[in-house]
């Protein structure tokens, strides 16, 4: 029987690798999907502690996170889209503009 | 019971590495479409039927759908996208932080299972009723800042798409 500590080694994976993708990979497009490969990480978390808890908020909570992912992928990727048009590249290491 | 968990986790693991390392985005995203549909199989087996619809739905459905526009809207025919860090320090550093990560989390967990008792969700548990009756009793105000939140979302992505900004 898979228990708790089993999801929460699986979460935090998913979790590191998403981190992982995050620092190293230099495609903006790659950096959202690792983004987003963090928020679920962090979404099977929340739902196998309400399992565990018998407390039904935990699912809740991945609702407002479902929420939160479907404005940060929309606003993100207008952003991308406007940045794409002035730079007509996605790699992160050429939007240097406010590089200091 | 315990073979569902390790073929979707296993699953879903695959499919992490295979978003993080495939070498175009095209691919990495269906790697990650692949965890969206291990995930949902794991949230149905965790008595969560509604969010793994919603998982399928929104995730799978609407966001990875969005991203996938983006990726063909940018991508010119024949161009190789996923190019790696040229930077070997930040490399390293990522590489380093991540596994410190994972490493944390892993041993944080020594002690949950002192905290959580191993005992069977209630009767019930996980049912869609309830989720809205809790949603719309508890969590009202959370659900109103959240439906601003995705009005000013809206509003923000139609001005980002101005010809001229």
């Amino acid at each position: 029987m898979a228990t708790l500590t089993h999801y929460i080694v699986l979460s935090s994976i998913l979790f590191g690798l998403g981190t992982i993708g995050f620092l190293t990979r230099r495609n903006a497009l790659i950096l959202f999907m690792c983004i987003e490969l963090m928020l679920n990480a962090v979404n099977l978390m929340l739902v196998a502690f309400s399992n565990f808890m018998g407390d039904m908020a935990g699912q809740v909570m991945v609702f407002f996170i479902f929420a939160v992912a479907a404005a940060e992928v929309a606003v993100g990727l207008a952003i991308l889209i406007a940045l794409f048009r002035h730079v007509r590249e996605v790699d992160i290491t050429r939007f240097n503009v406010l590089k200091w | 019971m315990d073979l569902y968990f390790w073929v979707f986790a296993s699953m879903s693991v695959l499919a992490g590495l295979f978003t993080v390392a495939a070498k175009d985005a095209l691919p990495s995203a269906m790697g990650l479409l692949t965890v969206f549909i291990a995930l949902a199989s794991l949230y149905l087996h965790l008595h969560a039927p509604l969010i793994a619809i919603f998982q399928v739905a929104i995730y799978a459905g609407a966001i990875l759908i969005l991203v996938v526009f983006v990726i063909m809207l940018l991508m010119t025919p024949g161009e190789r996208m996923g190019v790696i860090q040229a930077n070997a320090s930040y490399r390293g550093l990522g590489v380093l932080l991540g596994l410190c990560l994972i490493g944390l989390i892993a041993v944080g967990t020594k002690g949950v299972s002192d905290i959580v008792s191993m005992k069977a969700p209630p009767e019930g548990f996980g049912n869609p009723s309830i989720f809205g009756d809790l949603f719309f009793s508890n969590f009202l105000l959370h659900f109103e800042v959240v439906s601003v939140l995705l009005l000013v979302a809206l509003i923000g992505g139609i001005y980002l798409c101005k010809k001229r900004l």
